[in-house]
């Protein structure tokens, strides 16, 4: 009994740790840009969270969940500014909708289909979407990107510094970690483990396993919807880089990295592929090989990713 | 001196203490601020010992240096590197330090490092940028953070206009364009195709994102205005390898004069693609915007690129003693002949030596330093240079350039020069 | 359109056909054969141009390139399969995650070694030209591409039907563990293939060099088009990958100049069309165990 509430402790001590990084960071000579990164690996940790509903939990390989990302920062935007309403919750009501709307009709063709197959359709559907996001000059400001988004307001308070906005994505962050453990744990959360491991049983058993991975699709695309919307705030800019391939691989190989199925995995995956990519070029300028030797040698060494040898680690060290 | 600079950013706390205690370690370095690098410390010793020591001067250059892009960054970067290599590594009496950042043509990475430049780095002044949305996108940021950014290559009109909400940009105090505006290269080259050259009709084929949309609006608007008839547009979608089809459609089509809007590979495959369908032996003639054949494109394409009529602002073989300078400097230091891109960027720094000379180096005092970069003005390699007040856009001479093979070398000869060439600050119809 | 249009379109869509037929191939192979999604496929893509890139700069002959870049490559290959993908079997997201590591590396190394000027390599002599047919001129070299692919596909069936490596393919494709059970060395059954697989996207690299250009980025839009193509036409098989591109290559041709504002959402539509009416794509056969 005693090992659980010690977890729940810590973890509500780093909760409050990450959420509260600003303030006692403050003191650092970096501490404005160490709170950009890290908002942005953030962000791209709720993209990677809700990716692994699909791939870790339901065992569905989507290469198109930047689809949703960039659907929810589109629509967060566009909804504030053709309603002229910086609040917070309609910014989050439009992009949940929108992506959520956007991952029910994609999903209903796509989780008929799986392995390569779904990997290629949400492939194929993300980059409709793209090109949709391209040529919708009028909506979306096209391949010039839609500038001027605003930060939000919540009953007064302004989300506009950059403090407080890094406050926003983290408590987000967190809630997202939070339902995705309740989920997880969730007799619909074993459902959908039992997708992966077999589909076929899982169908004996009386599930509706197509409805099944579409109410994950829905979720999954949400989540990723609320992320988009973040960061569109945190930028103040949406660009159709953020519905394309590479923000869809960025996602898919922070969960690989960080590890499937693990609730903290793919947001670990997250923080180090941002690092690699983002942080990384300012001393070298070979960080793409060194993205690339990372890929190669957690495949080859840590099958379970970041987190799997991490705890393996940690098996040894308590073994003897 | 490139690698050096691009590793010289502030140190964060652990970077600190780590670097602290191997200085302790090795039981030499005095308890003082850390130096960024060894360079800008070297600089800093010798600075000193003038009479006048000069404060470090941080410039943060925001170029692409990996994906498509990467060579227009690479040469905007020897460009800059050449300047102050010319120039002692000193702007006004203070030792420069740049620091380079890769945006990877993506605007959220531009979006980051110009955070990184302003809270991190906290350079004195931003330069670069090869694509308009990362322009776009770190517009508010640089206005906000009062950074003034000298952009040396994203020509998207709305950066250095008056346009209605600001959407997708408009204008800043802060933000000074070296290079030019779609406009510049677009407008002036329609009103010369109907009025000198007496082109009566014309068809456009452009690229169909931001930049080529607005160069087919701009040619058409001015071409129209003079006289002249736009029959008929085609665009090639983004990432359209294959040309053949669409050369196949401008074929068979009657409008002999195309006017186009290429760059990079886009424009090699277009011009190979129309030298295969023979479209020159059927009297169809190349006409465009100046990156169609610039140095880039022309290097590979050579002759094929014959009799292509373009506008742009420079050409290698424009006959004046600036550009012969620049271009024996930057073949003597790279072996290699520079470009457009070299040329903006080189510009830039021209332009920012200029106004730091004006300020003695002063650029805390920001009025006083885009006072002096709006009072800049200079013969560059590509003819007079100032920016625009109004805009803080570059006004400068168009050249009407035609690919001629002289001596067994496809080059852009100067047919034609239309003097001053103004943006007009506004949004046109 | 008039009919003389249509037919010089047509072609362009066949000769586009048969370019992304030779780029999809190799990836069919390996997909089919081995059962890898290997997404390094752009990176040797990417490759085999720039090796050959190298060649036609220092001699000229875009024909040695032709030979020297599949050899250059497919030695990757071979290395790169017993090395890092043997022990992956089964492992379809560590064998993803794997070879965009490796593409990675090949792209960004390219960078580093090569420069990251933006090239082309010249038609080859004699192929350069164009010739009248059916009242049009129409470029030699695509007609060498359209007989190239032909001439690959035909080799691809004669090895297929005819050759005891043929019945070890067949016999790969549809039972690889059987295989292995009745004696034959998997091992090295595998290496080789993914070394030809490797070969044949280096040969694309070469064909499309002068048609595509060579250039940083080059690599993700073939493996695009490639992974297309294939799941298209039906993953892991010959005529999948050949139905694949001839109606990848005609319909992006149609649309780029009938639709061309929808053109680049055009193909991607055909492929979720395609997989919903058939579900392993036009000329796939299902595969049962994933």
């Amino acid at each position: 009994m005693k090992r659980p509430a010690a977890i729940a402790a810590l973890s509500i001590l780093g909760a409050a740790a990450l959420v509260t990084f600003p303030l006692w960071s403050s003191g650092w000579e970096s501490s404005r840009y160490a709170t950009t990164i890290l908002r942005d690996m953030l962000v791209l940790a709720i993209l990677a969270l809700s990716l692994d509903l699909l791939v870790g939990s339901a065992g569905l390989p989507s290469l198109g969940h930047a689809a949703f990302f960039g659907a929810g920062a589109y629509a967060a935007a566009i909804a504030a500014q053709r309603l002229g309403s910086d609040d917070l919750l309609l910014g989050f009501a439009a992009a949940i909708v929108v992506s959520a709307l956007l991952a029910l009709v994609i999903g209903l063709f796509a989780v008929r289909a799986a392995g390569i197959f779904f990997l290629m359709l949400t492939l194929a559907f993300a980059q409709m979407v793209f090109a949709l996001a391209f040529q919708a000059v009028d909506l979306t400001g096209g391949s010039n990107g839609l500038a001027n988004v605003h930060r939000p307001m919540l009953f007064g308070l302004d989300f506009n510094g950059p403090e407080a906005l890094f406050e926003l994505v983290a408590s987000v962050f967190v809630l997202v970690l939070l339902l995705l453990w309740r989920v997880r744990a969730s007799t619909y959360g074993r459902a959908l483990v039992g997708l992966r491991e077999n589909e076929r049983r899982m169908r004996a058993l009386g599930y509706d396993t197509t409805r099944l991975k579409l109410s994950a699709f829905v979720l999954a695309g949400a989540l990723a919807g609320v992320g988009g919307a973040l960061s569109g705030w945190s930028l103040r800019f949406v660009s159709t880089n953020d519905v394309g391939i590479g923000r869809s691989i960025e996602a898919f190989v922070s969960v690989l990295i960080g590890g499937t199925g693990s609730l903290v995995g793919p947001a670990v995956g997250a923080v180090v592929v941002l690092f690699v990519e983002r942080v990384l070029p300012s001393s070298i300028p070979f960080a793409e090989t060194v993205l690339g030797v990372l890929f190669i040698v957690f495949v080859a060494a840590a099958r379970q990713g970041i987190v799997g040898l991490a705890r393996a680690a940690y098996a040894r060290v308590r073994a003897p | 001196m490139s690698s050096q600079e691009r590793k010289s950013y502030r140190l964060s706390r652990r970077q600190f203490l780590v670097a602290s205690s191997a200085a302790a370690l090795a039981a030499c370095a005095p308890a003082a601020a850390p130096s960024p690098s060894p360079t800008a410390a070297a600089a800093t010793a010798t600075a000193a010992a003038t009479a006048t020591p000069g404060k470090a001067l941080k410039i943060g250059q925001l170029l692409p240096f990996t994906k498509v892009y990467a060579e227009l960054g690479n040469s905007m970067k020897r460009a800059t590197d050449l300047y102050l290599k010319q120039k002692g590594g000193k702007l006004a009496n203070r030792p420069v330090t740049v620091v380079y950042e890769d945006e990877a043509n993506d605007p959220a990475v531009g979006a980051q490092k110009t955070q990184k430049f302003i809270e991190q780095d906290q350079v004195d002044f931003m330069m670069g940028i090869v694509a308009t949305p990362i322009a776009y996108a770190i517009r508010n940021a640089v206005d906000t953070a009062k950074m003034v950014f000298i952009e040396t290559n994203a020509g998207g009109n709305s950066l250095t206009r008056d346009v209605p909400n600001c959407t997708p940009a408009c204008k800043s105090k802060y933000i000074f364009r070296s290079s030019f505006s779609s406009w510049q290269i677009s407008n002036p080259i329609g009103t010369y195709f109907a009025t000198k050259k007496g082109v009566k009709e014309a068809f456009t084929f452009v690229a169909d994102y931001g930049f080529g949309t607005e160069s087919a609006a701009d040619f058409t608007n001015a071409f129209t205005a003079a006289g002249g008839k736009v029959t008929g547009t085609l665009k090639a979608p983004l990432g359209s390898a294959d040309f053949l089809p669409f050369v196949t459609q401008l074929k068979n089509q009657p409008t002999k004069d195309i006017y186009s809007f290429f760059s990079g590979t886009d424009a090699i495959n277009y011009i190979k693609a129309w030298n295969q369908l023979g479209m020159p032996a059927a009297g169809y003639k190349m006409n465009g915007a100046g990156f169609l054949t610039e140095q880039d494109v022309l290097k590979e394409v050579k002759e094929l690129a014959n009799g292509a009529v373009t506008s742009l602002f420079w050409a290698v073989t424009l006959d004046n003693a600036e550009n012969k300078a620049f271009t024996d400097a930057y073949q003597k230091e790279y072996n290699l002949l520079p470009d457009v891109f070299a040329v903006q960027a080189w510009d830039g720094m021209q332009a920012v030596d200029l106004a730091l000379q004006a300020t003695k180096g002063d650029t805390a005092n920001k009025d006083a330093f885009i006072a002096a970069l709006e009072g800049v003005k200079f013969k560059s390699p590509r003819g007079d240079f100032e920016f625009d007040k109004v805009t803080h856009n570059v006004i400068q001479d168009m050249y009407i350039r035609e690919v001629k093979v002289q001596g067994g070398a496809a080059v852009n000869t100067i047919v034609d020069k239309i003097a001053r060439v103004t943006d007009p600050g506004k949004p046109t119809t | 359109m008039s009919p003389e249009v249509v037919v010089q379109q047509a072609l362009n869509g066949i000769s586009f056909g048969a370019l992304l037929f030779i780029l999809a191939a190799g990836l069919s192979l390996i997909f089919g054969m081995m059962d890898v999604v290997n997404l390094a496929h752009g990176g040797f893509y990417m490759l085999g141009a720039y090796v050959a890139l190298t060649v036609v700069q220092r001699t000229g002959q875009f024909w040695l390139a032709l030979v020297i870049a599949p050899l250059v490559v497919g030695a990757l290959g071979l290395l790169i399969e017993p090395l890092l993908l043997r022990r992956l079997r089964g492992r379809h997201l560590d064998q993803v995650l794997l070879t965009i590591g490796v593409s990675l590396v090949i792209g960004d190394l390219i960078g580093l070694v090569a420069g990251r000027e933006i090239h082309s390599i010249p038609f080859p002599a004699g192929l350069d030209r164009s010739i009248a047919i059916m009242g049009g001129d129409y470029p030699l070299y695509r007609i060498f591409v359209i007989g190239f692919g032909v001439l690959l596909a035909a080799v691809f069936a004669l090895v297929h039907r005819r050759s005891q490596a043929g019945a070890l393919i067949r016999a790969g494709v549809d039972d690889a563990a059987m295989l292995s059970a009745l004696g034959v060395d998997i091992d090295r059954l595998f290496a080789i293939t993914f070394g030809v697989g490797a070969a044949l996207a280096a040969i694309a690299g070469v064909i499309a060099a002068p048609v595509f250009g060579v250039f940083p980025g080059m690599d993700v839009d073939a493996l695009i088009y490639s992974l297309i193509v294939v799941v298209v036409g039906g993953l892991g098989t010959l005529s999948g990958a050949i139905a694949g591109g001839a109606l990848v290559g005609t319909a992006d041709t149609f649309g780029k100049v009938l639709f061309p504002q929808f053109a680049l959402a055009l193909i991607f539509a055909i492929v979720a069309f395609v997989l919903l009416l058939r579900p392993t794509g036009l000329l796939g056969r299902v595969r049962i165990a994933r």
